[in-house]
């Protein structure tokens, strides 16, 4: 089909094709060139990065990785990884029991209740922030993963309940009615049937709500004031602020923090890509 | 008997943990947030004193509130133009098959990339690529002998907005192809066929077919771009904070400078109920025009 096309093209249709190619390498290089140049630069010398912008490194200096892990991108990670495996597990567990409810259980206000949990999504962080900063202080978890955990969680249950919940209509309630015959509880449905059955949307709405925790900004930046508790997004900004004019080692810090997503994005793809195309929300 | 009344609690125990969570942490703040609005007060101060629209009156008079709507109406005209129209005529090149399979996926992975990056890291390598002289862009107009028309990018009151809002485009108009590339790819091939039987071309076929096929997502995404340039804060607060001069405030900004670095929290929490009506409306919006579908 693609070959016919091209066989009958005419002069000014090839010309077009040729010159949307051209256009397309151009946005890409746009596109992924900054990247490049990072990874690059943080391998060069400070002058080297400046002086010789486009070329490769004389030399790879892994010496900046090392200094930009002593120097604290180290412990960054860890709280990312706690924090986010944490949130992560907790919202997941949280939303597919209520998805599981509001699929398969005889509830009395489905809908309004169903709502209540939505209508969390178009709340931005910002209208909550100044009060819930009070509450945090209140409750004893001002600077602490919890501070930032709680807060993730709570916002991330509207998003990932919509997810699972769109895919757990899909099981047949057969299945649960037939269980419930035999005397299955709720509880054993749940484990038994909806969760085994849910396992690829599971693992896309884990996937999605561990990429919002790891880049989240706005709570992290609010809620934790210790270089022991920050995660990376937010220690990457002290990070910075401390290195200032030694470029190459900042850059080194910034490509440690980018390589577990980019690890998980290329093993992933498709889940990914996936998993953020059925709800189509940032 | 006891087993009887299990079962009819049950269903609300699932629920349970999410709706507590979501009351004590997302719904109940931003009440508490309209209530702050009308009070004066601060960390420091103990005593809090209702000042009833006070407030409210002080940002209506605050230039730089405008300037910050001003700016986030700015970040979602933009906004609209890259990750809506542009992603959209982007997407139906890349599933129109112009190019092959190879090349296909190639320019898609490569246009989604930099939305995985973490908003630090973006706005720290922007920072680099925007510097004077050395920065990227900079280099770049040395090459081509365009030098007459660099700048401090992020030092300038002009040119500081529109940077920081390019880099948003940058890092979010791939996603947005990406969504756009699904929704087309749910249009029944066969429409196009037919269209091509009568010798339509491949840019007719978009005004016949893929515009009217994508209208209900096009829609949704702009809608959702609309949400997040009023919501912004991340990019602006770790590109420039705002400066130079407030130049580059938005409402966001504007709210956390005053909450928690001018400790005016009354007024901050009026800020925060202003971008909670924006964002709420457009939400209603939304809501309205998927109805009249």
């Amino acid at each position: 089909m693609e070959k016919l096309t091209r066989l009958t093209e005419t002069a000014p249709e090839r010309a077009s094709r040729y010159g949307t190619l051209a256009l397309f390498w151009v946005f890409a290089i746009v596109s992924i060139y900054p990247m490049i140049w990072l990874t690059f630069s943080s391998f060069k010398s400070s002058s080297e990065m400046f002086g010789a912008t486009w070329a490769l490194p004389q030399r790879w200096r892994w010496e900046n990785y090392v200094a930009a892990w002593d120097y604290g991108v180290s412990q960054y990670l860890i709280s990312s990884v706690i924090v986010t495996v944490a949130s992560t597990t907790i919202i997941v567990a949280l939303a597919s029991a209520a998805a599981y409810a509001l699929v398969a259980l005889k509830l009395r206000g489905r809908a309004y209740l169903y709502l209540a949990i939505l209508g969390g999504s178009i709340l931005p962080p910002e209208v909550s922030l100044l009060p819930l900063f009070r509450t945090v202080t209140a409750l004893g978890i001002y600077n602490t993963y919890w501070a930032l955990i709680v807060p993730y969680v709570a916002f991330g249950l509207p998003f990932t309940t919509f997810l699972i919940r769109a895919y757990m209509v899909k099981i047949p309630l057969e299945l649960a009615e037939a269980a419930e015959m035999d005397g299955a509880g709720p509880f054993w449905t749940f484990w038994n049937i909806y969760l085994p059955l849910s396992r690829p949307i599971l693992a896309s709405a884990a996937l999605i709500s561990a990429m919002r925790v790891w880049n989240e900004f706005i709570f992290a930046l609010t809620f934790v004031e210790s270089e022991s508790v920050k995660t990376i997004t937010i220690g990457m900004m002290s990070f910075a602020n401390a290195l200032r004019g030694d470029w190459a080692v900042m850059m080194a810090g910034m490509v440690i923090s980018v390589l577990p997503i980019f690890v998980v994005f290329l093993v992933l793809q498709r889940q990914f890509i996936g998993g953020l195309t059925q709800g189509a929300v940032k | 008997m006891k087993a009887q009344t299990l079962r009819r609690i049950a269903p609300y125990l699932f629920l349970f943990p999410s709706l507590l969570l979501l009351v004590a942490f997302v719904y109940a703040p931003a009440v508490e947030n309209m209530v702050y609005s009308l009070f004066s007060w601060s960390s420091v101060r103990t005593d809090s004193r209702f000042v009833g629209f006070d407030n409210y009156r002080e940002l209506f008079a605050n230039p730089i509130f405008w300037r910050s709507l001003v700016n986030n109406v700015l970040y979602a005209v933009i906004s609209i133009v890259f990750q809506v129209f542009f992603a959209l005529v982007l997407a139906a090149v890349l599933v129109a098959g112009v190019f092959g399979p190879l090349l296909r996926n190639l320019f898609r992975t490569a246009f989604f990339l930099p939305s995985i990056l973490p908003v630090t890291v973006v706005g720290l390598l922007w920072q680099l690529i925007y510097q004077p002289t050395i920065g990227l862009i900079d280099q770049v107009l040395w090459a081509t002998g365009l030098q007459g028309l660099s700048h401090v990018w992020l030092g300038e009151e002009a040119t500081v907005m529109i940077s920081v809002i390019l880099v948003s485009q940058w890092q979010w108009t791939g996603y947005m192809i990406v969504l756009f590339m699904v929704a087309i790819q749910a249009i029944p091939n066969d429409l196009y066929e037919a269209l091509r039987m009568e010798g339509a071309n491949r840019i007719q076929q978009f005004f016949h077919i893929t515009m009217p096929g994508v209208r209900e997502s096009t829609l949704i995404l702009a809608i959702i771009t609309i949400f997040g340039a009023f919501k912004v804060f991340d990019i602006v607060w770790v590109m420039t904070a705002g400066g130079p001069n407030n130049a580059s405030e938005v409402l966001g900004t504007h709210m956390y400078r005053s909450a928690f670095r001018n400790d005016v929290s009354g007024y901050a929490a009026a800020v925060a109920t202003v971008i909670f009506f924006i964002t709420l409306a457009v939400g209603i919006i939304q809501i309205r025009l998927q109805r009249q579908d």
